[in-house]
Parts: structure tokens; C-alpha cells; sequence
């Protein structure tokens, strides 16, 4: 277990020592109602981070979903506007994702154009189409069902945790042991090892995008939801913070390698860190210097047995044991 | 081999080819393209994301990546800023300083990639945080280090022989030096090898380690570089030099053919993708502005056509097969494009800060209708998100467009002084509008409303809404925006001299991003309970931070801040916001566009103490800056009567 996943354990390991400090030095960050508000908050990442996980592991990469997310988002919002029930319009959207990114995979899996290319495309295409569809404008008045999708301001986080919670076990359960998971291992370890054992990469390749942009029009209106009004300009830097959580949890971006679970570990890290800095009172201006800090150290910290850790390490205590 | 394979290893042709299509595309349809001097600006402009480009070049041969590049731009920004004028060094010195900075934030990933065997990309994501946090931290985001040598200033501003743009052959002597060290070097051969296969290089006894770190030592000192050559071409230092730059240069490597896999890439394809890309956006920026004054099409047209030439080029940097559909796209687009003949009106050049923001589309509204009512054309460009190098890129097209006036919303004060003064020299009447540059680059400011201003009527409304006593939180825009750290300065002095029992317990960033404004204050109010008045001063921080104080049930919370009359309204009458504080924008545009037409026909002098200004009536002007008001505030009784 500690040799096969040592990057969860890294990770597990820093969200813990942080966990730690927070319990001394502010318990007050413990509470039930900061817990659900942080997880409130990193939905949209966490959501996003899983489909994330699925591309990366086949040895591509979307950066687009942060533009995917500000469509989604805002098609929910004008199609609830004009009379659509809310739950049609939500599951439109999470349609108008899929449709995205099926677009995004066909171009990658069945033309061989690089993704990052494919994705840098759209990603400017549907943020710069969405600029000048609304000129900036947030849509507004929306029906007073569309917020909390209708439920209360207390029955949706458990909604929403439930829904997160049977997609997350069903992915981490799912990636392992159903055959459609292990062909998405089987594409980024070596696609032609895969082919010729018979597995449609391409088709594979198409899926993982297909089910990323549906992921990202979900917690579009996860999100939207929260909100009575809906901004244009949402989403941006989204797809800098999804990768991040997905690498800092193990997955490699040459395909192949990643578990859902590291990715939930690398979310946790990293949605963690910014609200506990504030309480315990670092100013702000320090606050990005930290996360760098963190994230290098979670990750240097599973460098621990390679011997040139080694040889630093005993070099450091030498200098130590000589001053 | 032929000498196509020789010279082209990865179709690189493609991209000349794409080159000369942009090229012939937009001297047809932009006047003033195809000029010695655009060319000149152009590269001007390329240089520090050239050197980037051309630094990322071989760590992404070797199948690597740092992303950390654009962010070390601003520690030794900032660095080279605190060595000349905090600790009083030589130029020189200050300038060894950055470049040592360089070097040593190079060493950090060099150290973590090459010898504890980390994967590049997180170890450069962690880096890209560590370097700006710490430029941050050191200036706390909001010191700008300015007032540099003219002597230094030549190296980014000045022409050599009158003509070559000074960093230029700069530039060009690190390409030389980056081509030897790829193309003609033991190590460069090296590098391929690493990037095909590192394992295998290993047993072909190639120190791969070493060989590995050396790469990036030298991007973490190239970037110190380019953030020298920053400095002297924008005249200043600030802890968010360089944002973003990591993207545009990975883009012009990849574009250039270089595989993100490794193993193939070349100097010359990174050249030429920041070449092609660069053409493409000087190029389309004449273009929009020429489609929008004489062809009176709506944007979304030069968009369409936009998105298929890039989207082209984007496709031929994938692979040769599309290379007849991305050459066919171009031609496309230029077949329903008729080169423009309209006779000679007077033009007007108006640029925000960012395009797509609503404050600043609300003001576009006023400047149309200005610009009717004087029957002038009004040419409306700007960045689409804030960034000072593309507002100074944007008026140098406009000089070689040679418009009658130009009006800018200034976002960096300094970088845009030089060329708004070679504007005027070339006969150009500059106004400035929202956001002043220096006075002497300009003829008159329109300003809508003081920093001083609007400081005293936010602490004026804070302390109605508290009683004259209690403690309040700011939630600004990004922790380094000019417009805010300069209201939070007058803030924090107002505090001082008039509303002592007031206290002020911390300033959070929300990066204008509505739902960051919301987590924040969702934290805020856990940390500070305390705290019972949230003001933000940025425009979707409001409501955000509202519906944050909304969902926590907290009556005794109120929300002021500034920000736009729409957004707000659902909290202004719910009673969780009590105040907005804002000029009308929409008025703002036409006073931008008003005073530039009277300036342009010679009936606003610089003397003036007023002018007659449409439907606004009598304006004052005081020493060259026109008066659009004392700011407003808009509460539940008046903002229903706005619409913007």
C-alpha cells in the first residue's frame, strides 16, 4: 500500500500535518459549517478534477473546461429564464457540455491533432463566442426556482454531496475494475500495445472527453445554482486549478498512470490551504508564495527515499552537526 | 536527406507559408501594415516572450516544461526594482541581481526535476505559485517601482541608428547563442536524445541529470532577462510582470512544431510560430478597427473570421495533412473582406482597459452615442482582459493607422507615457480617460472621479452604516491592481485623519471573480465575527461578497462597495447591500468621445476652464483634466432609475 501509492500517501500526508496546525492553532476551522461551506466551494473542481483524471490518464489534457464552464453555466441560466423547467435546464446544459467536449475528442481522437492544441483552440473560441454573445452581461432575474434547484438553502450541499459522492466512488470503483476503465489505463500506457490488442483507442480517447465536458456542464449548474444571477466571465483559471489537483494527486501527463482517489486528495490539498491560511491570519500577500511552498513540499516529500534526498539530507545534517 | 527534411524536420514550411499568407492577407486590408516600422514595433513588442519562447525550446525537446517562466519575470522584476531603489545598487548591480534570482530560481528546478526526478510539470506549477507569492509578498502586491535612468530605459524604448529597435539585437545575439547550444552542440544532440528517450540516453552515457538541469538553469535566467528588457520597455517594475507569459510561449513553441513529447522541435519553428502569431494579432487588430469604421459590420463578423484563420493555424501546427484546410481558411476569410475606400472622416480611437467588462461596455454605450450625435467614427479596440503591453501595442497600430484622436482608459501609467508622446509628436490628439498617464503625454484627462474621491465617499458610507465605530473588511480585485491599492491607500489615510474609530482588519483578494469574492467572505465572516461591514471594491466582488453575507443569515452585516447598478440590484433591495458607489459610466463614454471631437477641431484649448459637452451640458475642466463629476451613489431609492 505505502510503495503503490506513494503519491496518495504523500499528499495524505501534508493534508495531516496541515490538519494538525489548524487543530492547534484554530479550531474554529473545524466547524461543521466552514467543512460544508469549503466543500460548497471546491465542487465545481472536484467534479471537473475527475473527468480530468480520465483524460490525463490516457495521456492527454483538456484545458478548455474552464471556458465549458462558463457556457454551461450561463445556458443554464437563460434556458430556465425563458420557462424551461430547471431540472430539463440543467440536464441541457450538462448536454451542451458533453457535446463540447465530444467535439474536443473527436478532433483529438480521430483527426491526431494534440490536444493541448485542439483544447487552446477551443478554449479561446468559447470564451471569446461567449464575450460577445452577452457583451460581458451577467443574465439576470432568474425564476426563484432555479435557485437551490428549487430545494432549500439546507437540503442542496447534501443533494449535491450525494450526487458527488456516488459519481466519485463510482469513477475511483469504476476506473480499476470495469473493462471500459482499464482500456482508459491501457490507451495512455501504450496506444499501440492497446490496438493491436484490439481495444478502439480512439474510441476511448473520444469517451474521456465526452464524459469530462458533461462533468463540466454538471458543476456549471452545481455552481449556477448557488447564485440567483449567473456571470459571463466564469470558470477562468478553472483549468489551471483542475490540473493542478490532478497532478499533485499522481496522475502522470504522460499517460498511464493516476487514481481517482489521489485526485480527490489533491483537491482536498489544495481547496484546504487558502481558507487556512486566512485563519490563521497570513496576510494575503504571502498566501500564493505558501500554496507554491506546500505544493512542493507534497510532492518533494515522496522524493524521500531516492538517494540524492538521501545525500542532501545527510549533507544538511552534517553542515548541522559541524555549526 | 533533402533539404527540406535538413531545414524543415518538423513542416515548419507550413508556418512560413501561413506567415506570408497573414502577411499579404493584411497589408491588403490594414493600411500601415506592410511598413519598416510596424515591422519594427511589431518585434519590439515579441521580444520578451520571444526569449521565453526560445528558453522553453529546449527544456520542451528534452520532454520537459516549465511553467514557472512568466512568474520568475516578476520576481526579478521586482527584484531588480528593490536593488535600485530599496537598497540603493549601482545599475548594473541591480540588474546582476535579478539575473542572479534567475539563476537561483533555475537551480530550484533543476534541483527538484533533475535530481530528485520530480515530474517537471508539478514541480514547475509549484514554482509558478513560489515565485509570484514571493514578488507579492515582497512589494505586498501593491509597490511599483518606477523612475528609472533614461539611460536604461534606451535598452526597451530607444532605436538604434533611429531605426532598430534597442533590445532587438539583444534578442538576437541569446537566439544565436540557443541555436549553437541546440543545433550545433554536443549538448543540443544530447538534449533530443534525452527527449526521444531519457532511459536510453542514460545508457548511451549521457549525463542526463546534468544535462537536464542545465536546461533549466538557463530558462530561470533567460526569463531575468526578459524581465530586465520588461522593465525598460513598460519604465516599470511590479510584482505582476510577466502574467500569462508562460501560456503565449508554450503556444509559439508548439506552434513552431516542437512536440510537447520531446524529442523534436527547432529554434527557427519556435521563431516562426511567434512570428505567425504575432502578425495575426497586430494584423487583426487593423483589421477590426478598419471593418467596424468604414464597413460598419458588427464584431461578430470579424470574429467569424478571426476564428477561422486561427483556428487554421492552430490546426497546422498539429500536423501537415491540415495544411491545405488552414491556407484555404485564410483565403476564405479574405474573399468576404472587400479591401475598404470610403472618403476621409474624422476618426476617433477609443480604448478601455479590458473589452469585455461591463463597465466598460456600459461606457462603450455613451461613446456610440457621442460619436452619432457629432457624426464622427469611432474606432472602440482594447485588451480583452487587462494587460498594459497589448494597450501600448494597440496605439502604435493606431499611430500607423493615423487616426485624428486617441483616448485611452490608461492601465499602466509609465509604459504608456512614451508611446502616447510619440503619438502626439506625429500629430495625434491623446486624451486620456478613466485612468490618467503622465500629464505631459496627454492633452486633457477626462476624469470621471478622484481616487481621493471615491476613498472619502466609500469611508464616508462605512462610517454612516457602522456609527462612526466598528470593524470592516476589504475585499479588493487582484492584490496588485493599480486603480484599487491606490483607493485602499487613500482609504487607509482617511482612516487616519478623520474616522479614528473605525478599524480596518484585513484586505483579501478576489481576482475579480464573483465566486472567489463569495469564498472569501464566507471566511471572513468565520474569522473575524467581529466584522460588520464588508466593503468591496471591485465590480463582481459585491454581489458576491452579498451573497455570502446573505446565505450566513447575517443581518448585522451590511455590504457597500463599488461596483455596477445592474449586478447589484436584487441585493440593493433586499437590504444586504446599502450602497453602491459609482459615476455613470454611460456618461463617462460620451464625455471621452465629446471632449476628443472638440479637441480634434481645435475647440477645447488648452486654457479652457469649461466646455459645452451634448446633453451633459456645462463641464469644468481644471488644469487640463475635464470634471465628469462627484461620484454617485447609488442606494434603494435611486438605482432602479439605471440601466447599465
Amino acid at each position: 500500500m505505502v510503495k503503490t501509492h506513494r503519491r496518495e500517501m504523500s499528499v495524505a500526508s501534508a493534508i495531516t500535518a496541515l490538519a494538525l496546525v489548524l487543530a492547534v492553532a484554530a479550531p474554529g476551522y473545524f466547524s461543521g459549517e466552514n467543512l460544508g461551506d469549503l466543500f460548497m466551494a471546491s465542487l465545481p473542481v472536484l467534479l471537473v478534477a475527475i473527468g480530468m483524471t480520465l483524460v490525463v490518464v490516457t495521456g492527454e489534457i483538456d484545458i478548455s473546461v474552464g471556458s465549458t464552464f462558463a457556457i454551461c453555466g450561463v445556458a443554464a441560466g437563460i434556458l430556465s429564464k425563458s420557462g424551461v423547467p430547471v431540472w430539463l435546464a440543467s440536464a441541457a446544459a450538462c448536454l451542451l457540455g458533453a457535446v463540447f467536449g465530444s467535439l474536443n475528442g473527436a478532433l483529438v481522437a480521430y483527426l491526431g491533432i494534440p490536444s493541448i492544441v485542439v483544447t487552446l483552440a477551443t478554449m479561446t473560441a468559447l470564451r471569446d463566442g461567449l464575450r460577445w454573445a452577452t457583451e460581458g452581461a451577467w443574465v439576470q432575474d432568474l425564476p426563484p426556482a432555479f435557485q437551490w434547484l428549487g430545494l432549500t438553502q439546507t437540503e442542496f450541499p447534501f443533494v449535491a454531496a450525494i450526487v458527488t459522492v456516488m459519481l466519485t466512488s463510482a469513477f475511483a470503483w469504476g476506473l480499476g475494475h470495469v473493462a471500459a476503465g482499464r482500456a482508459i489505463y491501457a490507451t495512455g500506457s501504450n496506444p499501440r500495445a492497446a490496438r493491436l490488442a484490439g481495444l478502439n483507442t480512439s474510441a476511448v480517447k473520444w469517451m474521456v472527453f465526452t464524459v469530462l465536458g458533461a462533468l463540466t456542464g454538471l458543476a456549471a449548474v452545481l455552481n449556477a445554482v448557488r447564485f440567483n444571477q449567473i456571470p459571463s466571465n466564469a470558470g477562468i483559471g478553472l483549468e489551471m486549478k483542475v490540473i493542478a489537483s490532478v497532478v499533485v494527486g499522481g496522475a502522470s501527463v504522460a499517460g498511464g498512470t493516476g487514481r481517482v482517489m489521489g485526485t480527490v486528495l489533491g483537491v482536498v490539498l489544495l481547496a484546504a490551504v487558502g481558507p487556512a491560511l486566512t485563519f490563521l491570519g497570513v496576510s494575503a500577500y504571502w498566501e500564493r508564495a505558501i500554496q507554491g511552498g506546500i505544493i512542493l513540499v507534497a510532492i518533494a516529500a515522496e522524493g524521500i527515499r531516492h538517494p540524492a534526498y538521501r545525500r542532501l539530507a545527510s549533507a544538511a545534517a552534517s553542515a548541522r552537526a559541524q555549526a | 536527406m533533402s533539404w527540406r527534411q535538413r531545414w524543415f524536420p518538423n513542416g515548419e514550411w507550413v508556418l512560413l507559408v501561413v506567415l506570408a499568407g497573414e502577411i499579404l492577407f493584411f497589408s491588403a486590408v490594414a493600411p500601415g501594415f506592410f511598413t519598416l516600422g510596424n515591422f519594427f514595433e511589431m518585434t519590439r513588442f515579441s521580444v520578451e516572450l520571444g526569449l521565453l519562447a526560445v528558453a522553453l525550446t529546449p527544456v520542451i525537446v528534452a520532454g520537459g516544461i516549465d511553467l514557472s517562466v512568466g512568474s520568475m519575470m516578476g520576481l526579478a522584476a521586482v527584484s531588480f526594482g528593490a536593488g535600485y531603489h530599496a537598497w540603493h545598487l549601482a545599475l548594473p548591480l541591480a540588474a546582476a541581481c535579478a539575473v542572479l534570482v534567475g539563476c537561483a530560481g533555475g537551480a530550484l528546478n533543476a534541483l527538484l526535476i533533475a535530481k530528485l526526478e520530480l515530474p517537471a510539470l508539478i514541480v514547475t506549477l509549484g514554482t509558478f505559485s513560489l515565485f509570484r507569492g514571493v514578488a507579492e509578498g515582497m512589494t505586498q502586491g501593491a509597490v511599483n517601482y518606477t523612475g528609472f535612468p533614461s539611460s536604461f530605459l534606451f535598452l526597451g524604448q530607444g532605436y538604434l541608428g533611429g531605426v532598430i529597435p534597442t533590445q532587438l539585437p539583444v534578442f538576437g545575439l541569446i537566439v544565436a547563442a540557443y541555436v549553437v547550444l541546440l543545433h550545433r552542440s554536443v549538448i543540443g544532440r544530447a538534449l533530443y536524445a534525452i527527449g526521444f528517450t531519457a532511459q536510453g540516453a542514460r545508457y548511451a552515457a549521457i549525463p542526463v541529470a546534468r544535462r537536464i538541469g542545465l536546461v533549466y538553469l538557463l530558462s530561470g535566467l533567460v526569463a531575468s532577462i526578459a524581465a530586465i528588457i520588461y522593465i525598460a520597455h513598460l519604465g516599470q517594475a511590479r510584482s505582476d510582470a510577466g502574467t500569462g507569459y508562460e501560456l503565449d510561449a508554450i503556444t509559439a513553441v508548439v506552434l513552431g512544431g516542437t512536440s510537447v513529447f520531446g524529442g523534436r522541435g527547432t529554434i527557427w519553428g519556435t521563431l516562426l510560430g511567434l512570428f505567425a502569431l504575432a502578425v495575426l494579432q497586430t494584423g487583426l487588430h487593423g483589421a477590426r478597427s478598419v471593418a467596424e469604421k468604414e464597413l460598419q459590420v458588427k464584431n461578430s463578423q470579424v470574429a467569424v473570421l478571426c476564428g477561422a484563420i486561427l483556428a487554421g493555424s492552430l490546426i497546422v501546427a498539429g500536423t501537415n495533412v491540415w495544411l491545405l484546410r488552414a491556407v484555404g481558411a485564410g483565403s476564405r476569410g479574405s474573399d468576404g473582406h472587400p479591401s475598404p475606400a470610403a472618403p476621409r472622416r474624422t476618426v476617433i480611437a477609443v480604448m478601455p482597459k479590458a473589452k469585455g467588462d461591463p463597465y466598460f461596455v456600459s461606457c462603450r454605450a455613451g461613446a456610440e452615442e457621442a460619436a452619432r450625435e457629432l457624426d464622427v467614427d469611432l474606432v472602440w479596440d482594447g485588451p480583452t482582459s487587462l494587460d498594459a503591453a497589448k494597450q501600448n501595442e494597440l496605439v502604435e497600430n493606431w499611430i500607423t493607422r493615423k487616426v485624428d484622436a486617441i483616448a485611452v482608459a490608461v492601465e499602466n501609467r509609465a509604459g504608456i507615457s512614451t508611446v502616447l508622446r510619440k503619438a502626439r509628436e506625429r500629430g495625434i490628439h491623446v486624451l486620456t480617460w478613466d485612468a490618467d498617464a503622465e500629464p505631459d503625454a496627454r492633452d486633457f484627462f477626462v476624469n470621471q472621479a478622484t481616487a481621493e474621491g471615491i476613498a472619502n465617499a466609500l469611508t464616508g458610507e462605512a462610517s454612516r452604516l457602522l456609527g462612526g465605530k466598528g470593524e470592516f473588511a476589504i475585499i479588493t480585485g487582484a492584490l496588485s491592481a493599480a486603480n484599487q491599492n491606490e483607493w485602499i491607500a487613500f482609504i487607509k489615510k482617511r482612516l487616519e485623519d478623520t474616522h479614528v474609530g473605525l478599524k480596518l482588519v484585513t484586505i483579501r483578494p478576489s481576482d475579480d471573480d464573483r465566486d472567489k469574492a463569495f469564498a472569501e467572505t464566507q471566511t471572513l465572516l468565520k474569522v473575524y465575527p467581529s466584522v460588520k461591514l464588508m466593503m468591496a471594491i471591485s465590480a463582481p466582488a459585491v454581489p458576491g461578497s452579498a451573497e455570502a453575507v446573505r446565505q450566513a443569515g447575517r443581518k448585522d452585516v451590511s455590504v457597500i462597495g463599488l461596483s455596477l447598478p445592474n449586478i447589484n440590484k436584487p441585493y440593493v433591495h433586499d437590504g444586504v447591500v446599502q450602497t453602491v458607489v459609482l459615476w455613470n459610466t454611460r456618461d463617462l463614454g460620451y464625455l471621452a468621445v465629446y471632449a476628443s471631437a472638440l479637441v480634434t477641431g481645435n475647440k477645447l484649448a488648452p486654457g479652457a476652464r469649461a466646455l459645452q459637452a451634448g446633453r451633459l451640458g456645462q463641464i469644468e475642466v481644471r488644469n487640463r483634466e475635464i470634471i465628469l463629476g462627484a461620484p454617485m451613489l447609488f442606494n434603494r431609492s435611486n438605482i432602479d432609475r439605471f440601466d447599465f
